[in-house]
């Protein structure tokens, strides 16, 4: 008949306080296990869609501060150098980066993709200039690292190819295909110069150079659903599939290269703009950064230590920053959960204290007598707790179940409610040139309340903590006094 | 001497003035001997014997028990060893049977109890009178004497030298008196407890082998 003993008898032969206890840890049970679920299921979708939105950042205009710029104040936005971007790439939280510039090209010579179902319906209306010069700097290509798109056949670049500028290109397989374009061959670009003629409206060719190309690696695009049915909301992705179909990978210098010519040939038809340029003494070439970060996680400390370094105007832009915009019903059912979880736990430690002290004020002579008998206080505390604990662990892991259901079904509704009334969200997201087609519908599709070995744990610790501490406290109350306080 | 009290005092605080219910109270008491204490409601033969009992220390004074004073001992220790303690209301666990409330002090003690306390919990209810069929009944299925006897084999359940007891035969009747204080001479006689007895009995103190008069405080022999 040892504490431990005398605890289990305490159950069983008191069943009708068993049972209601039973039923308090029971109810408020449900109300803890719900609210963790939701804010675990919460707190897995941001680290999922945060995941997913990649570890990317640039460094842009900040829209809202240069809004209010003069023209004359905009002509004094310095651009972003090569210098300062190689030392944010050099900072410890980038995994790597690149900066990039691009243009637009035609050709006479090869063909450029049009899509499977629309070839036949493509009107050209003025040049044609399908084909996106994609300049790198990264050699191995950061769209391949990042899954964008896939080297299928070749090599990416060397860095002297890189460095030096060599004529070289990474093409898709089906800009490829179209044209009988294998490894080795070489492909035919054209760097035209237009004047527009303001009063007819007219376009005309002053000069152009060929821009050779040696094919030396395939591509596939990777990351753009291709086998989505074409309709109204997907043809935007069609049609960014497409440009990334025709895009041809290069060192940047060879997009440099074909600017300058551009420009300069530019201004020999146009002195007005000319002269212009000269006073401004722009250099043409601008490039954009992207650096991709060890984790979404180092985004907060990254763009700390980026923005001092920044030029005036310019601003930080994560991938991650796009959750917020997205998760709009997943911040408010986190939000809700968070009140939910602390009510509960507070109402848990009040309503259990209150029972506890109700069962003990009962139970107050059982434990003089214990005293009397000269029984530890520590073992008479223990055998409450004994008691108490084996009907909590009992309430808590039947409401750990129907808890967790009954979260999954409030969240369902209140996603489902929110879900409507935020068509807004029903977006695609654009990042710098990538596309992330996340939308809200996937953050709610990546919600999923589920029994997982840290909610298990969350909820055992902080259920059975607030009944520990809930009868600790009444039972210390008892225990400090005198067996002769109790019985006589 | 296996219990002696040294100028016991106990008060209570009454605003700045100290009401005294003990004032140098000293007494000793022998094994083999059954004592009894006497004195009016109030007159303080309760605090006397919870401070023997040690359910409560004295302001100022020592309880010697086999000359060691039960402070040093530790009052808990004191009574999960040393001490049986019968209470005029029973205070027996009401959800457990007759013979588990036995078997209570008998996993407290820190006493040599034999392998098979639950025969020797039986053996003991028998002697004193409650049979088997009776023992394994809930205590509140029991008349007042039955559960007096209990409370005694529960005293007696680790085998203490000293049965301290608070007016035992307060709730029973004449019959019923008789036979518990049958079962104190006894056990004080024939196995050689020191039994000390606190009543306001009369009857009860004649058949005593040395009675204490309590009265203001004070405690003197009764002839």
């Amino acid at each position: 008949m040892n504490f431990i003993k005398r605890g289990f008898l305490g159950i069983t032969r008191k069943k009708g306080k068993s049972l209601i206890l039973l039923a308090v840890i029971f109810i408020l049970g449900n109300l803890i296990s719900g609210a963790i679920s939701i804010q675990q299921a919460t707190g897995n979708v941001e680290t999922n869609i945060k995941d997913r939105l990649g570890t990317a950042a640039t460094l842009e205009l900040d829209h809202e501060a240069v809004e209010d710029l003069s023209e004359e104040e905009w002509l004094e936005i310095e651009n972003i150098d090569i210098d300062l971007i190689k030392q944010i790439g050099a900072l410890s939280y980038v995994k790597y980066f690149d900066y990039n510039t691009s243009t637009y090209l035609g050709s006479e010579s090869i063909e450029s993709y049009q899509g499977e179902e629309t070839e036949d319906e493509v009107v050209m209306m003025g040049p044609s200039m399908d084909f996106k010069l994609n300049g790198i700097n990264y050699a191995p290509v950061i769209d391949f690292e990042e899954q964008k798109g896939k080297l299928v056949d070749g090599r990416v670049f060397t860095q002297d190819e890189v460095d030096n500028g060599t004529s070289v290109a990474i093409i898709s397989t089906k800009l490829a295909e179209k044209n009988d374009l294998n490894i080795g061959d070489t492909f035919t670009l054209e760097n035209a110069v237009y004047t527009y003629d303001e009063e007819t409206g007219e376009e005309d060719v002053v000069t152009s150079r060929d821009v050779v190309l040696e094919v030396i690696g395939l591509f596939e695009p990777q990351s753009i659903k291709e086998d989505i049915e074409v309709d109204s909301d997907t043809g935007m992705i069609d049609w960014m599939d497409i440009e990334y179909q025709n895009t041809v990978y290069v060192p940047n210098e060879i997009v440099a290269s074909e600017n300058r010519y551009h420009m300069e040939e530019y201004m020999k038809e146009d002195e007005e703009f000319a002269k212009m340029m000269e006073e401004e003494g722009d250099s043409f070439e601008y490039y954009t950064p992207m650096f991709y970060l060890n984790s979404p996680e180092d985004s907060e400390a990254f763009e700390e230590e980026v923005a001092p370094l920044l030029p005036e105007f310019y601003t930080v832009i994560n991938a991650t920053d796009q959750y917020d915009s997205i998760a709009g019903p997943m911040e408010s059912m986190s939000k809700l959960a968070k009140y939910v979880l602390l009510v509960a736990v507070i109402a848990t430690v009040l309503i259990t204290g209150l029972v506890v002290l109700l069962f003990l004020r009962d139970r107050k002579r059982e434990l003089g007598i214990y005293l009397s008998l000269g029984e530890r206080r520590i073992r008479v505390v223990g055998q409450i707790l004994i008691e108490v604990m084996v009907v909590a662990v009992i309430g808590i892991t039947l409401s750990l179940f129907s808890g967790n259901l009954l979260a999954g079904q409030v969240s369902d509704m209140m996603m489902k409610a929110n879900e409507n009334q935020d068509e807004y969200y029903e977006e695609y997201i654009y990042f710098g040139d990538t596309q992330i087609d996340l939308t809200t519908e996937d953050v709610i599709d990546s919600y999923e309340v589920n029994l997982n070995s840290s909610y298990v744990l969350g909820f055992y610790g902080i259920g059975l903590l607030t009944i520990l501490i809930s009868t600790v406290i009444p039972l210390i109350y008892i225990v400090r006094l005198n067996p002769k306080k109790i019985l006589m | 001497m296996i219990l002696e009290a040294k100028d016991l005092n106990y008060y209570y605080q009454d605003g700045e003035q100290r009401r005294y219910i003990l004032k140098d109270t000293s007494v000793s008491f022998e094994k083999g001997k059954f004592y009894t204490i006497l004195g009016q409601s109030g007159s303080g033969k309760t605090t006397l014997l919870s401070l023997l009992s040690a359910l409560d220390s004295p302001h100022s004074g020592e309880v010697l028990f086999n000359e060691e004073d039960i402070k040093k001992i530790g009052y808990e220790k004191y009574r999960r060893n040393n001490v049986g303690i019968i209470f005029q209301s029973y205070n027996l666990i009401p959800t457990f049977t007759a013979v588990e409330n036995v078997l209570v002090p008998m996993t407290i003690t820190e006493n040599e109890i034999p392998e098979d306390a639950k025969t020797v919990a039986y053996n003991l209810l028998d002697y004193i009178g409650i049979v088997k069929s009776k023992a394994d009944r809930f205590v509140n299925k029991l008349s007042g004497g039955e559960q007096q006897r209990v409370a005694i084999a529960r005293a007696l359940a680790t085998n203490v030298e000293l049965i301290l007891a608070d007016e035992p035969t307060g709730n029973l009747d004449e019959e019923m008196e008789q036979e518990i204080i049958d079962i104190f001479k006894k056990l004080a006689h024939e196995h050689g407890k020191c039994v000390i007895v606190v009543t306001h009995s009369n009857e009860i103190a004649l058949q005593s082998d040395q009675a204490f008069h309590l009265r203001k405080g004070a405690l003197s022999s009764y002839e």
